[in-house]
């Protein structure tokens, strides 16, 4: 049973700089990784394949241009899932990609994969945006079933079971293949590759594809804001027992005590 | 503009009801599970009725959902897991635009102008989504709506080829107060060595009649506490009144869960640690000194 990850070139939100004076946002200047949440989606690929055989492919889109800087970081990451044990990576790339949206990502990247996978796995949401729409259209797109939220995967035949767990329930469903099937970084440690691997990594089958979209975005980002936290950043100095009073006295003066 | 809505969770129905009349006239969907809470159900103009089908169907709903949405521009949803979940395949079988977890909504223009975060909490994004749109709807942004009695119609439930079936579906247990309605949080981080030191934290938030939360390595990756205590982005996000991070450098990720409390304070003992940024009064200590100082007076100071 062959297997399709979903690895999006993420901003690395923890590096990315913005400047609460200006607004300005230093998208250009921060760097991209495969997200977290998707070297869980990857673990679970790799895990899978070594049970039940087959190849496990990451398939990556990347929505932050297509500088020679993007080109490059696209292929650190790919590298990075493929050394963790995945048999090969596609990389769809394109200058339109930066204005698609979720509804025509998904209908680019289904046609990379019907026919050619019974298993999608990805992040419960990108590390970037978080919204985990992708992976719900791309299986509305297919008229494959999707389930969030896994927490354990076991394939039993034609069918998944999943354990997920929502708000309220710990549920385990049946699901009928192909399916599409999201994570969260609960379900398992994604392994560390080691040098040897990633040496390795680097000859596996990386196909790159152009992005070219026959539809047109459902949306469109009009502005992106630096959200104005005002924090008074006061240090209490003073030793153990004044810090303690005087952080009493500040929350008093607050109106929290 | 008429609106339809659909929430697994009784108490997000009502702010979803809350944010679709900023936009129009609301139907609210209704399954047979959450038919004995119709009374509870105010502001909206109908309740769309099906009892032929259970909120734990997600099949289903997103059959009904879609089957319904041809007459309405509008659909919302809550931005809990179960709602999360249906938002993208019913707008992608619509053919609609979609956000989730939206701040704020309005029309201009013929398109619908939403407000979410994004990059971690870095950023909001102002989206403007073609209609029809699918979205869903951040929690606690909406007060639920005090008047108006809906009317109330039957409908029926779509036949669906079911491919998911659902064979054990187990409650969590309860927790005593929800972080995200809690007015006091001590959210622990990695500055904890051992499990049980946590009953430093614990006993801070007892003295002050709070819960403790955590980040996610303690509760996801050392599995020190339940993954309902998680506070960030992809966890619970929070907006207590008083909010005291302990031992928690502020990563993004969590830094985008604690951005709506009123008054925060760190303890660290790491004075470059990004969560003094986030913070209001920062303390550069060692936790295991000053959190039993600070409870022992906070002690004496309710005692007394």
């Amino acid at each position: 049973m062959d297997i399709a990850v979903l690895v999006k070139q993420s901003l690395d939100v923890q590096e990315l700089r913005v400047d609460q004076d200006t607004g300005k946002i230093y998208i250009e200047d921060a760097p991209t990784k495969a997200g977290d949440i998707e070297l869980n989606a990857t673990e679970e690929a790799v895990r899978l394949k070594e049970k039940l055989g087959g190849k496990a492919i990451a398939i990556m889109l990347s929505t932050w241009g297509s500088s020679g800087k993007r080109q490059k970081e696209a292929r650190e990451a790919l590298t990075r899932v493929l050394a963790m044990g995945l048999d090969g990576a596609v990389l769809i790339m394109g200058e339109g990609a930066e204005k698609g949206d979720t509804y025509v990502i998904a209908k680019v990247l289904a046609e990379e994969i019907r026919d050619k996978f019974r298993l999608v796995l990805a992040a419960e949401g990108s590390e970037d945006n978080f919204s985990g729409l992708l992976p719900a259209r791309l299986a509305a797109e297919l008229g494959w079933p999707y389930v969030a939220y896994a927490t354990a995967i076991e394939v039993e035949g034609d069918y998944v079971k999943v354990t997920r767990s929502l708000e309220d329930f710990e549920e385990v469903v049946k699901v009928k293949l192909p399916a599409v099937i999201s994570v969260t970084q609960e379900i398992n440690k994604p392994r560390v590759p080691k040098l040897v691997e990633i040496v390795k990594a680097k000859k596996k089958p990386m196909d790159q594809k152009d992005f070219s979209p026959h539809v047109e975005p459902k949306l469109v980002i009009r502005e992106l804001k630096v959200p104005k936290v005002e924090r008074k950043q006061i240090v209490i100095e003073g030793d153990v027992e004044e810090a303690a009073e005087k952080l009493i006295q500040a929350l008093k003066e607050e109106g929290v005590l | 503009m008429k609106v339809l809505a659909f929430s697994h969770s009784m108490d997000l129905v009502l702010e979803l009801i809350s944010a679709g009349r900023e936009l129009g006239d609301v139907s609210l969907i209704m399954t047979s599970d959450q038919e004995g809470r119709i009374n509870e159900v105010k502001g909206a103009k109908e309740i769309l009725l099906c009892k032929g089908m259970g909120s734990g169907d997600q099949e289903g709903l997103v059959e009904l959902i879609s089957g319904l949405a041809g007459d309405y521009e509008v659909v919302l949803l809550a931005s809990d897991r179960r709602g999360r979940e249906l938002v993208g395949q019913v707008a992608h079988r619509l053919g609609a635009s979609s956000a989730v977890d939206v701040s704020s909504l309005s029309v201009e223009d013929g398109k619908l102008v939403v407000e979410r975060m994004t990059f971690g909490g870095k950023a909001i994004a102002v989206e403007e989504l073609g209609l029809p749109a699918v979205i869903s709807v951040q929690k606690g942004k909406f007060k639920p709506p005090e008047e108006g009695e809906p009317s109330v119609r039957e409908i029926s439930a779509p036949s669906v080829e079911r491919r998911i079936e659902v064979i054990e579906r187990k409650e969590k247990p309860k927790v005593g107060v929800p972080l995200d309605k809690a007015e006091i949080v001590v959210a622990v981080g990695r500055g904890f060595r051992k499990k049980e030191d946590l009953k430093l934290a614990y006993e801070l938030a007892d003295v002050l009649g709070g819960v403790v939360g955590a980040t996610r390595p303690i509760a996801a990756d050392l599995k020190w506490m339940e993954e309902e205590v998680w506070i960030g982005i992809s966890g619970v996000r929070i907006a207590p009144k008083l909010l005291i991070v302990v031992g928690a450098s502020g990563q993004q990720q969590f830094a985008a869960g604690i951005m709506d409390s009123k008054v925060v304070v760190a303890v660290n003992t790491d004075s470059k640690a990004p969560i003094f940024e986030q913070a209001d009064y920062g303390v550069v200590m060692d936790l295991y000194e000053f959190l039993p100082v600070l409870t022992r007076k906070l002690k004496e100071i309710k005692g007394g």
